[in-house]
């Protein structure tokens, strides 16, 4: 497999330790056109994980070694962000509340529907996605505050606080041309348009 | 005078020499001393006081002080008073006179002295006996005291030990409560006497008690027997109260004693570890066949799993454009290698059955059914059923799994339990075994319950069929298939009496 192009493609994680339904499963995704990968244990599918991988993880809640969900309490100590589905021979209610109070995306009773798996599939790319966008942001925006120099920084910081131009003047001991200066290379750097702009973009990178 | 043995020589000089001359010498001085001035004016010659010295030397000397008074009142006699006078020579006129005078003299001593003698052996006599009374009065006091010490030893012993007892007379009679059990029923001695006793055993166990009491006290034997008593807070606890006759010399019971014996704890723990084992066992019959329906469960639903979604994607194959025939063949393919191995899982579970059946051993039934019986006792005591036995003899012997017909024979009686906990107790479950045909046995679980409804008797042997809230609805399935599987049938009938009999037929092959 191109390893490289798998990295662009949304791929559902299969991790049953039954081999015949991973390749069940492999099976359908792949006559309807979804990239899957199996894996026979939690352990194997960690040692082939990367964190450009992008899609869901179809995982059975009884898994040999370890269970299904002390694998989702792993993932997450991992910072492994891959949303869930679940699927078991036989549901119990406290183990269904469990896992779904934990952030999984569906729990599927075997044998389930085609259209059970594929409509959480979908569900779950689409958590996935918006993870990423979202990370994609962040990530874009942190990029920008990291080229602020120094100063631009401490302006931005004062700015957004709620300062005005001459208050920072006197408080750096600037002249406010100056000021004015460092917030237009500030407003320019963060691709912000208004001070409300640059407001919430500084409260994002806080955030984190 | 009590000191004759151990005499040294000179105490016997003292005694015998010394002691009675002196005696003797004093009476017949004295004697004579007041005859010289009487003899002037009394009739010639004077001699009576002489007789007295001689009586008073006798009676305070002995025999040995009245010799020598005699021989010194004769000296003195002859020379001062018998003439002629101051000499030794007797006249003869005068000689029958003193003979006469020596003569009396010797019979006054004997006398005199035994007479003495007599007297000091009254006395000693009178003092040994003295002695002996006092001796005889201090050590009865002695004993008095003894057993006075001993009862009140007694009595605080029967106070301090932290029991109940009691003493009743030898006609079973309360007669004495040690404090503890007067505390502990909150009432006096007087007021638990006798047959006011029974009025603080519980109503339930009073008349069972007073029979097994009255027996023992017919029969004179120990008695033990457990009764609730009732406290002074109006609580009954559990007690065992155990009594022993005392018998008198003559053989006759003098008395009982009692003691009585707080079991409450251990009475709880029992009936705690009754309910335990019931629940237990319950549990465990459930959770087995639940894990067991669970596991073949898991077992069918993985290669179904696999087979539907190879079904899905062979169609999604198919219905692709253009279809794909080759993939399409390929999940087919695979559908009939995941739907073998679900049939496979069948026949393992089939055969898990089929291997414990070749376990067999010849068995004579009976025997099995009074197993179980007892085996059943504790859980149809703690249920308030009994169980009744009617077995036939003569059986013949059928090569059985043992392990199975007890589970089949548990799980009706467990039933029959079961379906007569809604009515009111006497509950009676029956077991019966009767020959059938010429080499088989019937068996029949026999129970006074509300009897089976003719719906729910069609369909009470099928698998995941229960009338029970809690049921799996598998007991009576495996049931009928155990019996098949010994050639056998299980049936329902409704009894003429309203309840239900399970009944099951079982031969050799």
């Amino acid at each position: 497999m191109n390893v490289i192009s798998d990295e662009a493609r949304e791929t559902v994680f299969i991790v049953d330790d039954d081999a015949s339904i991973r390749e069940g499963l492999c099976d359908l995704l792949d006559a309807v056109g979804v990239n899957a990968e199996s894996f026979a244990s939690a352990e194997e599918f960690l040692e082939h994980w990367s964190a450009a991988r992008a899609g869901c993880l179809v995982l059975d809640a009884r898994l040999p070694g370890m269970t299904g969900v002390e694998f989702q309490e792993k993932m997450k100590q991992l910072g492994i962000l891959l949303p869930i589905i679940f699927m078991t021979g036989h549901g119990d209610i406290p183990m269904v509340r469990k896992v779904m109070k934990a952030g999984a995306v569906e729990f599927l009773t075997k044998p389930f529907q085609k259209l059970e798996l594929l409509a959480a599939v979908k569900q779950a790319f689409a958590i996935d996605r918006a993870r990423r966008q979202e990370e994609a942001i962040l990530n874009s925006i942190r990029a920008r505050f990291e080229s602020l120099t120094e100063r631009e920084r401490t302006v931005m910081e004062m700015v957004t606080a709620g300062l005005l131009n001459k208050q920072i003047a006197a408080e750096l001991n600037l002249s406010e041309i100056m000021v004015k200066l460092h917030r237009r290379h500030v407003m320019d750097k963060m691709r912000a348009n208004s001070l409300a702009d640059l407001v919430k973009l500084s409260e994002r990178i806080k955030m984190q | 005078m009590t000191v004759k043995e151990s005499k040294r020589p000179s105490d016997w000089m003292m005694e015998f020499c010394v002691k009675p001359c002196a005696i003797a010498a004093f009476f017949v001085y004295v004697a004579f001393l007041w005859t010289l001035p009487l003899q002037h004016a009394i009739a010639y010659p004077f001699v009576f006081l002489f007789f007295g010295a001689i009586m008073g030397s006798a009676w305070f000397g002995g025999i040995t002080a009245g010799v020598i008074a005699i021989v010194l009142s004769s000296i003195f006699l002859d020379f001062f008073f018998i003439v002629p006078l101051y000499s030794i020579s007797v006249a003869t006129k005068s000689q029958s006179f003193f003979v006469a005078f020596i003569l009396c003299s010797i019979a006054i001593t004997i006398i005199s002295s035994v007479r003495k003698r007599s007297e000091t052996a009254v006395r000693n006599a009178r003092d040994q006996l003295e002695t002996k009374v006092q001796e005889r009065t201090a050590e009865l006091q002695r004993s008095n005291l003894e057993i006075k010490e001993s009862e009140r030893q007694l009595r605080l012993l029967t106070e301090a030990i932290p029991q109940q007892i009691w003493r009743a007379d030898g006609s079973g009679r309360i007669e004495y409560c040690n404090h503890h059990l007067c505390d502990y029923v909150g009432e006096s001695t007087e007021a638990i006497q006798g047959e006011a006793y029974f009025n603080l055993l519980n109503p339930e166990d009073e008349p069972l008690f007073r029979q097994g009491w009255q027996a023992a006290l017919a029969a004179g034997s120990r008695f033990e027997m457990e009764a609730r008593v009732r406290g002074a807070d109006n609580v009954y606890r559990w007690f065992l109260v155990r009594s022993i006759p005392q018998r008198s010399a003559n053989g006759q019971i003098a008395c009982w004693y009692g003691i009585h014996i707080d079991v409450e704890e251990q009475h709880r723990a029992q009936q705690g570890l009754v309910l335990a084992q019931g629940d237990l066992s319950r549990l465990s019959r459930i959770s087995s066949m639940a894990e067991m329906a669970a596991s073949i469960a898991h077992e069918l639903n993985q290669p179904l799993t696999a087979a539907v979604t190879h079904a899905y994607a062979c169609r999604e194959w198919l219905s692709a454009e253009p279809p794909n025939f080759a993939k399409a063949s390929a999940a087919a393919e695979k559908i009939v290698r995941e739907s073998t191995r679900a049939s496979a899982v069948v026949g393992r579970v089939r055969a898990l059955f089929r291997n414990e059946a070749q376990l067999r051993e010849t068995t004579d039934l009976n025997l099995l059914i009074q197993e179980l019986a007892r085996l059943l006792r504790a859980e149809a005591i703690r249920r308030d059923v009994s169980i009744k036995l009617v077995l036939a003899n003569d059986l013949p012997h059928l090569a059985i799994d043992q392990v199975q017909i007890q589970q089949v024979l548990l799980n009706l009686a467990t039933n029959g339990m079961d379906a007569m906990m809604q009515i009111s107790p006497p509950r009676e479950l029956i077991f019966r075994s009767e020959k059938h045909g010429e080499d088989g046995i019937l068996v029949a679980v026999e129970d006074h319950g509300t009897g089976v409804a003719p719906e729910i008797a069609a369909r009470i042997f099928e698998p995941f069929f229960s009338t029970k809230p809690q049921g799996t609805g598998i007991g009576l399935a495996i049931c009928r298939s155990i019996v098949e599987a010994h050639n056998g049938r299980l049936e329902v009938v409704n009894s003429p009496g309203g309840g239900a009999i399970f009944q099951f037929t079982i031969r050799n092959e």
